[in-house]
């Protein structure tokens, strides 16, 4: 082994030199071929990994307007976000939003929403871009709101349709891009941004925030139709006037305003229309509905016209509460006189006809007025005194203006505590008839009675109809009352045939009342009072007033039939003081008419003759007996039969009695006459 | 450290050096030397090729770090001209370090430690560059200074005023460029 390693290693033949350089160049290539091969796939790879993050940052960016746009419920503030969101995921200097002008021509108005970095740097350029607005085409907003696409501005100074690129790039801008707010095809608003060097079209990010324009305008859209639910649900749908609900919110704010700071007074007007059923009954509802606009339109552009003391506008809600009543909240006003004066106006403007299918409609309406003076604590009490005020007016014979005042709510305290009364009243029986004779002129027979109801009060007063009625009508409580009455009657008059047969066929009027005959059941009522009492149905009268007849003439017919076939008689009641159409009188075929008190009174007096005896002529053309009312002296009873008027009631003959002395008429009346024979 | 940087000392010491050098320095730092640009690797690994440099060269630590940042700025610039095309000065590429070049680093390394320089610009132009950083090589950063004025053909001064590895908080640069 020694002898070996001192010998000296053999040269390399050339050839194998020759083959191991050839091996090192290949290798070196190889090594190079690799070299480059891992270079090129580090640049794929890094282009591959700053686009995933070009593109992570991208996500982050739609998903951070993504949650603002789900959020919030405010555009400008998602505006906000996404103007700032974008500049700080671009870099860019600054960034400026517009949104579409809601009135006068189509264009781009500041919605002054912006972002910078170093706003100090570019304010002159964000002042003049907070006055700045542009038309379709005009500048890079314009551009956009043209196309409905987003825009790329490498170099503002060197495009020729940015005016203003003079302080664009006085403050060292150069980039801009801007994209739409977009619902549907839409442009309802200009995103735009800008850059302190010149950048080429980037197409991604153009991508991406076209996607957040998409976003921005759903949240417009919704934005939109969060508003119109809002609207809708705070405003009446038929006139477009704030509802109730609207009214009644600012109505608590002004009270608790002036609660704050008493110099901030306020007034309410409650408005109902005189009347207004008669154009919705006769008309139809469409009618009514076109003058309930009508009406509306003509006090909206009061209201909007009405200035204060200082002649500055009033801040004036009007609305619609519902049916035919309107409302107005005055608010920073002294007291009730501009509400007074408000009113006034109101009611000037409904001097003018309206023109209702080619009619022309009159109305009128009455007014109630109250004010903060009272030192309301609520809204409903303020509504309650206004309200109670307008009644007043429409109780005083209507198209007038009543304040509220301390008397107004202890006459409702006394309504109300009437009405509890009468429950009781209808709960404990206090009512008695009065019976009023009726005599026929030809030889002055006594041929009926009619029934009158009196309340005999817990304290032993008795009170005339006119003290209760009313409020039994409102009420409801007419129903029980009057079932009571042709019960009563009814038996009455049944007593008395048996006890006086000599006496001969006498009837019995009852008075009905216009909720009572609506009632649906109402016929059957009758017939059930008359069978069980036995009198024979052709005994009874039943009186009606013409208001009845005009609510409902088909319904009315039917029933005035039915009553008829069943052999019930009807007469109408203080016919000439409504509203009576003769053609109705003509339809609704009554047995008799009842000429009212006021036409006999005046008997005497001008044309008083010539009415009475209009009536006469009218009701012997319809076939129809007629009953005076009212007849008080013997001038009156002589007049009436030579007019050939054939019944007649009154003090002259008779006040209403009581059950007792009305028996005994008819017992007088048993007894032959000694001077007949 | 980023492979980056590792591949461009490779490729700084084999353009001036040869092949054979490189291969040699990281026989004497005892590492595989198997780095790709888009790796992440230990601090450790680039100062033991700088301690071997330091010593197959015989020059101190900071003079190989401010050599290797002023030859590695070329080497740069072929691989990502696009950092350099949009300045027309050196000075105005240094300044972008923080806003533009370390952005991008971060692109490629999700959360990659890039120092941040603090500047100030005095009014005769000079710029202050604070450099705070536990690798302390703040002479990398100085070479690159250097590299960048070469490529603009221009000349700079920079002047330690503070020095991390002279027992300071932070390395304080003054950079001047000559008018």
């Amino acid at each position: 082994m020694g002898a070996l390693n001192e010998r000296k290693a053999p040269a390399p033949p050339e050839d194998t030199v020759a083959e191991l350089n050839l091996r090192l160049l290949k290798l070196e290539h190889r090594f190079q071929r690799e070299r480059a091969a891992r270079l090129h796939a580090e640049a794929i790879a890094e282009k591959g990994l700053r686009d995933l993050y070009e593109r992570q940052q991208q996500l982050v960016l739609l998903e951070t307007i993504a949650t603002v746009a789900n959020q919030s419920r405010s555009v400008e503030e998602t505006l906000r976000v996404a103007v700032r969101a974008v500049c700080d995921h671009t870099g860019w200097s600054y960034g400026n939003a517009y949104r579409l002008a809601t009135a006068g021509p189509p264009r781009l108005t500041p919605a002054d929403v912006w972002y910078a970095a170093d706003p100090d740097r570019l304010a002159p350029f964000i002042a003049l871009n907070q006055q700045a607005e542009f038309v379709a085409g005009q500048g890079l907003p314009g551009r956009v709101l043209g196309s409905g696409r987003a825009a790329w501005i490498a170099d503002v100074a060197e495009d020729d349709n940015f005016p203003r690129a003079d302080a664009a790039r006085a403050c060292g801008l150069h980039a801009a891009f801007a994209f739409p707010v977009l619902v549907g095809h839409d442009v309802l608003g200009v995103l735009e941004f800008f850059h302190r060097e010149p950048v080429s079209p980037d197409e991604q990010l153009l991508g991406v925030v076209g996607q957040i324009g998409t976003q921005l305008g759903r949240v417009v859209e919704r934005r939109r139709a969060e508003d119109k639910l809002m609207h809708d649900a705070s405003h009446d749908p038929l006139t477009g006037l704030p509802n109730r609900l609207l009214f009644v919110d600012r109505l608590e704010r002004a009270v608790a305003a002036h609660r704050r700071r008493s110099e901030l007074g306020f007034a309410v007007l409650f408005i109902d229309l005189d009347r207004f059923k008669l154009v919705n009954d006769s008309m139809g509802h469409a009618a009514g509905d076109d003058l309930l606009v009508q009406i509306a339109g003509r006090f909206g552009r009061v209201v909007s016209e009405a200035r204060g003391a200082d002649a500055a506008p009033l801040v004036a809600t009007l609305a619609r509460l519902g049916g035919d009543e309107f409302t107005v909240l005055l608010e920073d006003v002294g007291g009730e006189a501009a509400a007074i004066e408000l009113a006034e106006a109101l009611q000037e403007t409904l001097r003018r006809p309206f023109q209702i299918e080619g009619q022309d409609i009159f109305t009128s309406a009455s007014f109630g007025v109250a004010s903060c003076a009272a030192g309301y604590a609520g809204a409903d009490e303020i509504m309650r005194d206004a309200d109670l005020a307008m009644y007043r007016a429409k109780a005083e014979g209507r198209a007038r203006i009543e304040v509220f005042d301390q008397s107004l709510l202890a006459d409702a305290k006394r309504r109300l505590a009437t009405e509890t009364d009468l429950r009781n009243a209808v709960r404990n029986k206090e009512f008695i008839l009065h019976y009023q004779p009726i005599f026929a002129l030809d030889g002055e027979r006594l041929v009926g009675f009619e029934a009158l109801i009196r309340w005999r009060r817990a304290d032993g007063e008795i009170a005339p109809p006119s003290d209760f009625i009313g409020i039994a009508e409102e009420t409801g409580l007419i129903v029980f009352i009057g079932q009571w009455v042709m019960q009563e009657a009814f038996a009455t008059l049944a007593a008395w045939r048996s006890a006086y047969p000599e006496a001969g066929p006498v009837t019995m009027s009852v008075n009905v009342s216009p909720r009572q005959f609506h009632q649906p059941d109402f016929v059957g009522q009758v017939m059930a009072a008359v069978r069980s009492s036995g009198v024979d149905p052709s005994a009874v009268r039943l009186e009606i007033t013409e208001s009845v007849t005009i609510q409902d003439a088909r319904r009315t017919k039917s029933i005035l039939d039915e009553l008829r076939a069943q052999g019930v008689r009807v007469s109408i009641d203080d016919f000439g003081t409504g509203y009576s159409s003769l053609s109705y009188l003509q339809q609704l075929s009554f047995d008799t008419l009842k000429i009212d008190r006021s036409f006999v009174t005046a008997l005497k007096g001008a044309g008083g003759e010539e009415i009475v005896r209009t009536i006469l002529d009218l009701a012997r053309s319809l076939e129809m007996d007629v009953v005076a009312e009212g007849a008080e002296t013997a001038a009156h009873v002589e007049q009436l039969r030579e007019m050939g008027c054939g019944f007649a009631q009154g003090y002259f003959f008779a006040r209403p009695l009581e059950r007792e002395a009305a028996a005994a008429l008819l017992a007088a009346a048993s007894t032959p006459d000694p001077g007949a024979d | 450290m980023k492979g980056v940087v590792f591949n461009l000392l490779e490729e700084a010491v084999v353009r001036e050096f040869g092949p054979d050098v490189w291969d040699d320095l990281l026989l004497r730092a005892d590492l595989s030397g198997a780095y790709t640009s888009l790796g992440n690797y230990d601090d450790e690994e680039i100062l033991a090729l700088v301690e071997a440099a330091s010593a197959a060269l015989n020059l101190p630590r900071a003079e190989v770090l401010r050599w290797f940042g002023r030859r590695a700025m070329p080497i740069l610039k072929e691989r990502y001209g696009a950092f350099f095309e949009r300045h027309a000065s050196s000075k105005s590429f240094v300044l972008s370090v923080n806003s533009i070049i370390h952005p991008e680093v971060r692109k490629l390394y999700a959360g990659a430690s890039c120092p941040f320089f603090h500047f100030r610009e005095d009014a005769a132009g000079a710029v202050s560059m604070d450099y705070d950083s536990s690798r302390r090589m703040c002479d990398l950063a100085h070479g690159f200074v250097e590299g960048a004025a070469d490529l603009f053909e221009e000349t700079v001064d920079v002047s330690h005023a503070a020095c991390m590895n002279h027992g300071d908080a932070k390395c304080v640069m003054e950079i001047r460029w000559a008018r």
